[in-house]
């Protein structure tokens, strides 16, 4: 009380009494009361299972809903996809990765020889600019490569 | 106390004996707590449901009391957590900004028709309400509850030093607060 009579004067004379009340016999009825829950709580715990297969079971759901998964969507398109597209795909995935091993396989004077090579007619204006930004990204892309 | 907490811990982890020395524990503890909540939430209600479910939690876990602390201060824990977890739940619901629990708690008190407060423990309600959570946590204990520092830092798990810097900064503002309202 002694520090708080030379930090806050006027608090340590106010009385300590508490303003709150409870409702009567409150605390006579809390244990009954309090019973009840426990009797609930007891009758929810789970009977003791094998531990390995508490453990597996987990495991064995997610397998299983991969197993759902590929055999309601995988399997079908592989199996009913035209296999032209399939190919078309497989040579999308080809081109992209030949373009990288160019990329790559570039010295660095070479990259920018490419960079600043120009004729009039491959300078892209704004409005180039803007529509290809607006058909290859979104505005949530946009903003984040602002923000980076 | 020592010796007969020693003998409840022990019946505790016996499932015979377990029914009749929970019960025990309930009825040497019940007020405490009470009272320890009631001061955090301020609403008889919310108060007896948070205590009510810091016993639950006590039965569920009883089997795995590690006697690093005391009974006591294992239950107090528990208690100041349900609490702290109740008002933050209620702040996320009625869209209170995190910081500011002071609206949602001045509600709380003068909508509890178990409040008897007169003017000025209106007053310091509200100005302990305006404080941060741990603060007026450490207050309460501190100032109504006359806990020593060193029991505050076992159950808050914060340092000694931590909490009297605590204690001295609410004591503070509770002052200022008082001061501007008359």
């Amino acid at each position: 009380m002694d520090e708080l009579k030379n930090i806050a004067p006027k608090l340590s004379k106010l009385k300590k009494e508490t303003p709150f009340r409870t409702p009567d016999n409150y605390f006579d009825d809390f244990s009954a009361r309090l019973q009840i829950k426990l009797e609930a709580e007891k009758k929810v715990v789970p009977k003791q299972k094998s531990v390995v297969l508490r453990f597996l079971k987990p495991a064995i759901g997610l397998a299983a809903s991969f197993a759902i998964i590929f055999m309601l969507v995988y399997w079908p398109l592989k199996t009913f996809m035209p296999s032209e597209v399939v190919e078309t795909e497989v040579t999308i995935d080809n081109a992209d990765s030949e373009f990288l091993n160019i990329v790559e396989g570039l010295d660095e004077s070479s990259f920018f020889e490419l960079l600043e090579e120009s004729n009039g007619t491959d300078d892209l204006t704004d409005d180039d600019l803007i529509a290809y930004v607006d058909a290859n990204f979104t505005s949530y892309e946009i903003f984040e490569n602002i923000e980076n | 106390m020592e010796k007969d907490n020693r003998q409840l811990i022990i019946d505790l982890k016996d499932e015979n004996k377990r029914d009749l020395a929970f019960h025990t524990l309930v009825k040497e503890y019940q007020e405490r707590l009470y009272w320890h909540i009631r001061k955090i939430v301020l609403n008889h209600e919310d108060a007896d449901d948070i205590l009510q479910n810091t016993f639950v939690k006590a039965w569920r876990s009883i089997g795995n009391f590690r006697e690093e602390s005391s009974l006591y201060t294992w239950l107090y824990r528990i208690a100041t957590n349900e609490s702290l977890t109740f008002i933050n739940s209620n702040k996320r619901k009625s869209f209170v900004p995190m910081n500011d629990t002071s609206e949602f708690l001045m509600n709380n008190l003068v909508s509890d028709p178990y409040f008897e407060g007169d003017e000025i423990q209106l007053k310091l309600q509200e100005a302990i309400v305006k404080l941060p959570d741990k603060q007026r946590l450490v207050f309460n204990m501190k100032y109504f509850e006359e806990m020593k520092y060193e029991e505050i830092s076992e159950i808050l798990e914060t340092s000694v030093g931590a909490l009297k810097a605590s204690y001295h900064h609410a004591a503070k503002k509770i002052e200022e607060y008082i001061k501007n309202v008359e």
